[in-house]
């Protein structure tokens, strides 16, 4: 499988009139807000906690977020302007989506604002934590995360199965991710074929409930969804669906062990390949 | 001549014997219904799944045939015939010519009902609950309406009335979505003011039926007197009927078809106002016969609405109630112009 170049982390880092980035130990923050359940994950798991003055209220969120148990006694923002500049940060991580104009806000009062990319390879996630660490000054436990995580990845590369079972991620309102996605470059680690790659879906799109039927899959991935009905997620139960899991395993991935690029993702490859271990057996081979 | 005669002359002049109306109409109804089966974004062997479908064997075209193209269809006819025929009947009722369940309010109130019951989980409670909520929030602007017109207000009071009952119902209902706990809620907002077939199950088409049908029944049993009434009401009441029983007949009839309409598709404008209009001239301008014409009309548009979506190069596939106000909409502003005209 073809990976992306690596597209890299967009770090726009702005310095306030007059302060001159000076050397790392000087420069270490100690009052850092996060605005995005992304950045509110790197921040947790990089630096101290006495280092870290607010956290989106998400990360505390144990459906979405990773690390609730760190986010546990961190104060928390709703991404406002106003709740971020009275506590005078000396950072604010943001991500290239966040809400612009809180994040303009923050930059015109001149504030140090670091817009972070959504990663779309490994090799993303790595660079990301290193840029993020450094900026920290939390290098070597960024190095250690990252270490953690090839070791793990190493390890389920030897056990992939040769041959790779149909499958493809739908959740609410239709989406679904093909080439160009983190999520598809999972799928194809934990050794599945990405069915929406061949659908011409790019990094995320929508594919109707008629093309899902009529592409059967082997293993067909769908969010965990806790939040009360909607139209978009109760989707997710339309008997056409139910019907295809005749010949269609239905696996549960929650969101969170993907939405954001981290340690995470181990967990998802894990999850997919024990399922598509488990469907190997019923797959007819070439 | 009478305003009165020139239109029972244009009546008579284009008027189609009943039958062949009716049996004509049906007819379309049927042919729309196949093309709706047979269009899709996919081509699907029909033939092949039919086949299939009747063997119990769920390949992927019995799926897409029994799973999804049919419930639309059936959805798209059923609604379509609600829709066309309370149209006619609330003309009937108000003897307004703008009266139609979209531009009253009562689409937006029964969208409101719907919308409550669903987010916060009260579906869930008993089988019925959705379509009844529906029907709970069709029948207070129902009511509210026939309070204002009852009184012999005219067409102006009637349009402003729905105005606010419309945006007043418009706001609790996206206040409702922001408070419901699911994310995606928010932005289904368009869902239940545009209103859409997509992906809806067998499951809706069982959920909607029992509730509408009453409602069909109520209203199509109110023939007769509703021609009566075209009379006057003293006149309807010295020919036998009853005046009282066929008002509640016909608020209650709407209330349960358009409620429970709404609560599985959305609220989908206009298909009240242009079905009657167009057909009223081929019954001789008589609104009981006018009702059952309508309702078949109003499942052919909506079929072909539906259609429409799914053939245009646009995806997400637009919602039915953009299609039908373009339809719609000029066809309002030209009657609110011939009305202008005549006064």
């Amino acid at each position: 499988m073809q990976l992306l170049p690596a597209i890299g982390v967009i770090v726009v880092a702005l310095s306030a009139a007059g302060l001159a980035p000076a050397a790392e130990s000087v420069s270490k923050p100690h009052r850092i807000v996060s605005m995005n359940l992304c950045t509110d994950e790197l921040v947790l798991r990089l630096a101290d906690r006495r280092n870290i003055s607010s956290v989106t209220w998400q990360a505390r969120d144990r459906d979405n977020s990773n690390v609730a148990d760190l986010a546990r006694d961190v104060p928390i923002n709703h991404g406002v302007a106003e709740e971020i500049l009275p506590l005078n940060p000396d950072l604010v991580l943001a991500g290239i989506y966040t809400a612009r104009a809180p994040v303009a806000l923050l930059k015109r009062a001149g504030m140090r604002v670091v817009d972070t990319d959504v990663p779309r390879s490994f090799e993303d996630v790595r660079q990301q934590y290193r840029e993020i660490a450094a900026l920290l000054d939390e290098k070597e436990r960024g190095e250690q995360i990252i270490a953690e995580m090839d070791s793990n990845l190493a390890r389920l590369e030897r056990d992939r199965p040769p041959v790779a079972p149909t499958a493809i991620v739908f959740h609410g309102d239709h989406y679904t991710y093909g080439r160009g996605s983190m999520i598809d470059v999972v799928m194809t680690r934990a050794g599945l074929e990405n069915v929406a790659v061949r659908l011409g879906i790019g990094e995320f799109g929508q594919v109707p409930l008629e093309i899902m039927a009529m592409n059967p899959v082997d293993v067909l991935i769908i969010g965990s969804h806790r939040d009360g009905p909607a139209l978009a997620t109760e989707l997710l139960r339309h008997p056409v669906l139910s019907r295809l899991s005749d010949h269609t395993r239905v696996v549960v991935i929650p969101n969170r062990l993907w939405n954001c690029g981290g340690p995470a993702l181990v967990e998802a490859v894990e999850r997919l390949m024990r399922v598509a271990k488990e469907v190997r057996g019923k797959v007819p081979n070439e | 001549m009478t305003r009165t005669d020139a239109v029972e002359a244009t009546g008579r002049r284009y008027e189609i014997p009943y039958g062949s109306l009716v049996s004509g109409l049906g007819a379309l109804v049927v042919a729309l219904f196949v093309a709706s089966l047979a269009i899709g974004y996919l081509p699907v062997d029909l033939w092949q799944g039919f086949g299939d479908a009747l063997n119990g064997e769920w390949t992927a075209p019995a799926l897409v045939l029994v799973e999804l193209r049919v419930p639309r269809a059936l959805l798209g006819t059923l609604v379509g015939f609600s829709l066309g025929l309370t149209g006619a009947a609330m003309q009937g009722l108000l003897r307004n010519p703008l009266a139609e369940p979209g531009i009253i309010g009562v689409s937006s109130t029964a969208a409101l009902g719907a919308v409550v019951v669903f987010y916060f989980g009260l579906s869930g409670l008993f089988l019925l609950a959705l379509p009844l909520g529906g029907v709970v929030g069709a029948m207070v602007a129902t009511v509210l309406l026939y309070g204002l017109a009852g009184r012999g207000a005219g067409t102006m009071t009637l349009i402003l009335a729905g105005v606010a009952i419309n945006s007043f119902a418009g706001a609790l209902t996206a206040l409702a979505l922001n408070l419901a706990p699911n994310p995606y809620a928010v932005s289904e907002i368009v869902y239940w003011l545009l209103g859409s077939l997509a992906d809806r199950s067998l499951l809706s088409v069982w959920l909607v039926l029992p509730l509408m049908l009453i409602g069909w029944a109520l209203i199509l049993m109110s023939g007769p007197p509703l021609d009566a009434l075209t009379l006057g009401e003293d006149t309807a009441r010295s020919l036998g009927f009853n005046v009282g029983r066929l008002r509640l007949q016909l608020v209650a009839g709407t209330a349960l078809s358009v409620g429970s309409a709404v609560a599985v598709t959305g609220s989908i404008g206009f298909v009240g106002l242009v079905v009657p209009h167009l057909l009223r001239p081929l019954v001789a301008q008589r609104p009981g016969r006018l009702l059952l014409v309508s309702g078949l009309g109003g499942a052919a548009l909506m079929l072909a609405a539906d259609i429409s979506v799914r053939l245009l190069p646009v995806r997400p596939e637009l919602k039915l109630g953009v299609v039908t106000a373009i339809i719609g909409a000029p066809f309002l502003f030209s009657l609110i112009y011939r009305l202008r005209a005549e006064e």
